[in-house]
């Protein structure tokens, strides 16, 4: 059985869900009712792959909301909570969608394996980002040449090169893509020089230096709040894959020229019957989901009960080649821009 | 010039606090998660003389609440009074946990913070209401004893810690009996559960309420111990064998 931890937009949102699930103990509460209220295994799927594999899976609602993250102890208690309810249920491996592992990396939650009477067992967990970063860069490949732009003159920017998912990227583009030019953008310079390094290349840039010379920028990280982006001095053709979490490049900064593309996104082949996506704000909530979820799936298909993706900077080629063929394999595609450009991907 | 800010949902409301989230100085590593309490401080004592009190008689009940349940169950008496002694030995050692620390446990507070649900027992049990006995003890106190253990050996001294750790066991077996005692007779009891939590799942609240300042002091939130409360009364009525659909509405007294 696969699982997927996952949360609501906003706390809004999430009250109405619980309303419609009949959680109305929860939906009626506040904040506070909100922050003591245990996970709540939502919803079993069934999903059969094109391949003819059948496989169980089960939703995982931690509670947590983002007007939690100001509160500490109450994100990390949700992620944990939630990771224990999903190992105590059976299920062999569980995607943290969502802030889910950006709370579990950036609170370091390694440190807290007892969870009352369970240690948790880190094999059952996969932060998702291998299939992630592979599904950016297909989105790249896939939509950079629909767009006219040549990839093998094409500029990339990479926003939070130095992340899990960012670095894997850059790998990719680097070895696999041939891309002419790779700027690397984050705002720590130790861990960029360090990349710049392994990768035998990649040009270290500011955010304001990269951006009107990019062809092709994929955001992996969150945009800082007090930035400005003068569309007038951005390339036209461009392509802006917003891979970060939550998704924030608004659809104000495409324009003539500029392509704004939801990263990390996939489309299974046929109808989930499922309804959590819809929390999520897919377009087609039935059949879209985020990468790092189908990477659960994609796991138990296979039958690779490991934490695939785990840690920070273990994303290596050879695993995002693995976890790409299942993804095609298991009837999965990637979100690509719409209508006009679809014939030219085709 | 496109203003980024202010024009995404995310941006505009949860940016400050992912900054903050992802930001260098709250690596966590550097910094301890929850303070040890100073176990020597006066305001410490002070609480834990109220909290160590509502551990020793929640105990001393809980023993006669099994003894009570057993003289209903003829059959199961051995098992019940040996569940009953149990408690006796929980209580004698949370009673030198209070001795370790030189605090004299007040217990007339606490038989005054336990005689709602003890006054519910006690009119179950001369009404030979079995399902809300079994629910008044094996389930809500054991859960709620349960989960603030589980709260307390966090922030625990380290001989309360040990101590703590003993008893939280011992406890899971009395909510395994309970459990299984309900689960069996689900079908002729399932109207009376419902009836019994809703009379006393408030009353777990309220107990809640009364002693989150005391608990504050010993360094256990409020909401912390109302999450893991919760947590163990949801697992225990799944055990049961009730539906999400069911316990989401018994759930529910316990917010309004």
């Amino acid at each position: 059985m696969f699982g997927l931890i996952g949360h609501s937009t906003s706390f809004e949102d999430a009250k109405r869900k619980a309303m419609e699930l009949g959680y109305d103990h929860i939906a009626e509460g506040d904040l506070d009712v909100w922050c003591s209220a245990p996970p709540q295994l939502v919803e079993h799927v069934e999903v059969v792959s094109p391949a003819g594999k059948t496989i169980q899976g089960a939703y995982i609602d931690s509670c947590f909301v983002p007007e939690m993250l100001s509160r500490f102890k109450t994100a990390r208690r949700k992620v944990l909570n939630a990771m224990e309810l999903a190992q105590k249920k059976g299920i062999n491996i569980t995607a943290l969608g969502g802030f889910t592992s950006i709370i579990f990396e950036n609170f370091n939650l390694l440190q807290h394996q007892h969870v009352r009477n369970t240690i948790l067992e880190w094999e059952r967990f996969t932060t998702g980002n291998t299939h992630t970063a592979w599904v950016i860069c297909r989105q790249l490949e896939l939509n950079a040449p629909a767009l006219g732009i040549d990839l093998k003159k094409a500029r990339v920017a990479v926003v939070g090169a130095s992340g899990d998912i960012g670095s894997a990227v850059c790998r990719w583009l680097s070895n696999r893509t041939g891309v002419a030019e790779l700027f690397l953008v984050a705002r720590q310079q130790k861990p960029l020089l360090d990349l710049q390094e392994q990768l035998g290349g990649g040009k270290i840039l500011s955010l304001s230096e990269a951006l009107p010379e990019a062809d092709i920028v994929v955001w992996v990280a969150s945009m800082p709040r007090t930035l400005e982006i003068d569309k007038t001095k951005l390339r036209s053709p461009c392509l802006m894959i917003d891979g970060g979490y939550p998704k924030n490049l608004d659809s104000k900064l495409a324009g003539t020229g500029v392509h704004v593309l939801k990263g990390g996104i996939v489309e299974f082949c046929s109808d989930i019957g499922w309804s959590m996506m819809e929390l999520a704000e897919m377009e087609k909530p039935q059949r879209q989901m985020f990468a790092c979820f189908a990477e659960a799936m994609l796991l138990e298909f296979e039958n690779c009960h490991t934490n695939f993706s785990w840690g920070r900077n273990n994303i290596t080629l050879e695993k995002m080649d693995f976890i790409g063929e299942a993804s095609i394999r298991h009837g999965f595609s990637t979100l690509n821009l719409q209508s006009h450009y679809q014939a030219a991907i085709a | 010039m496109v203003k980024v800010d202010g024009t995404a949902y995310f941006l505009r409301r949860f940016m400050p606090a992912l900054q903050s989230l992802v930001s260098p100085t709250l690596e966590v590593e550097d910094k301890p998660l929850e303070g040890t309490p100073d176990f020597t401080a006066e305001a410490y004592k002070d609480a834990y003389s109220r909290i160590n009190a509502i551990v020793i008689e929640g105990e001393q009940e809980a023993y006669s609440n099994y003894v009570s349940i057993a003289k209903m169950l003829p059959d199961e008496a051995e098992e019940l009074n040996k569940l009953a002694r149990m408690e006796l030995k929980h209580m004698r050692g949370f009673t030198a946990c209070g001795k370790n620390l030189g605090v004299e446990a007040d217990l007339p507070f606490a038989k005054e913070f336990f005689s709602p649900l003890h006054g519910n027992f006690q009119k179950a049990f001369s009404e030979k209401k079995l399902t809300t006995c079994f629910l008044i003890q094996a389930i809500l106190i054991e859960a709620f004893a349960i989960s603030a253990y589980h709260v307390y050996i966090r922030v625990a001294d380290p001989f309360a810690k040990k101590i703590t750790e003993g008893v939280v066991q011992d406890e899971y077996l009395h909510l395994n009996y309970g459990q299984e005692w309900l689960k069996a007779n689900l079908a002729t009891c399932k109207q009376e559960l419902m009836e019994a939590n809703k009379a006393n799942l408030p009353l777990i609240r309220s107990m809640l309420d009364q002693v989150a300042e005391d608990a504050s002091e010993l360094h256990m939130d409020k909401e912390e111990l109302m999450e893991e409360f919760m947590i163990a009364y949801q697992d225990s009525l799944t055990e049961i064998g009730l539906d999400n659909r069911e316990i989401a509405r018994m759930a529910l007294a316990a917010v309004v």
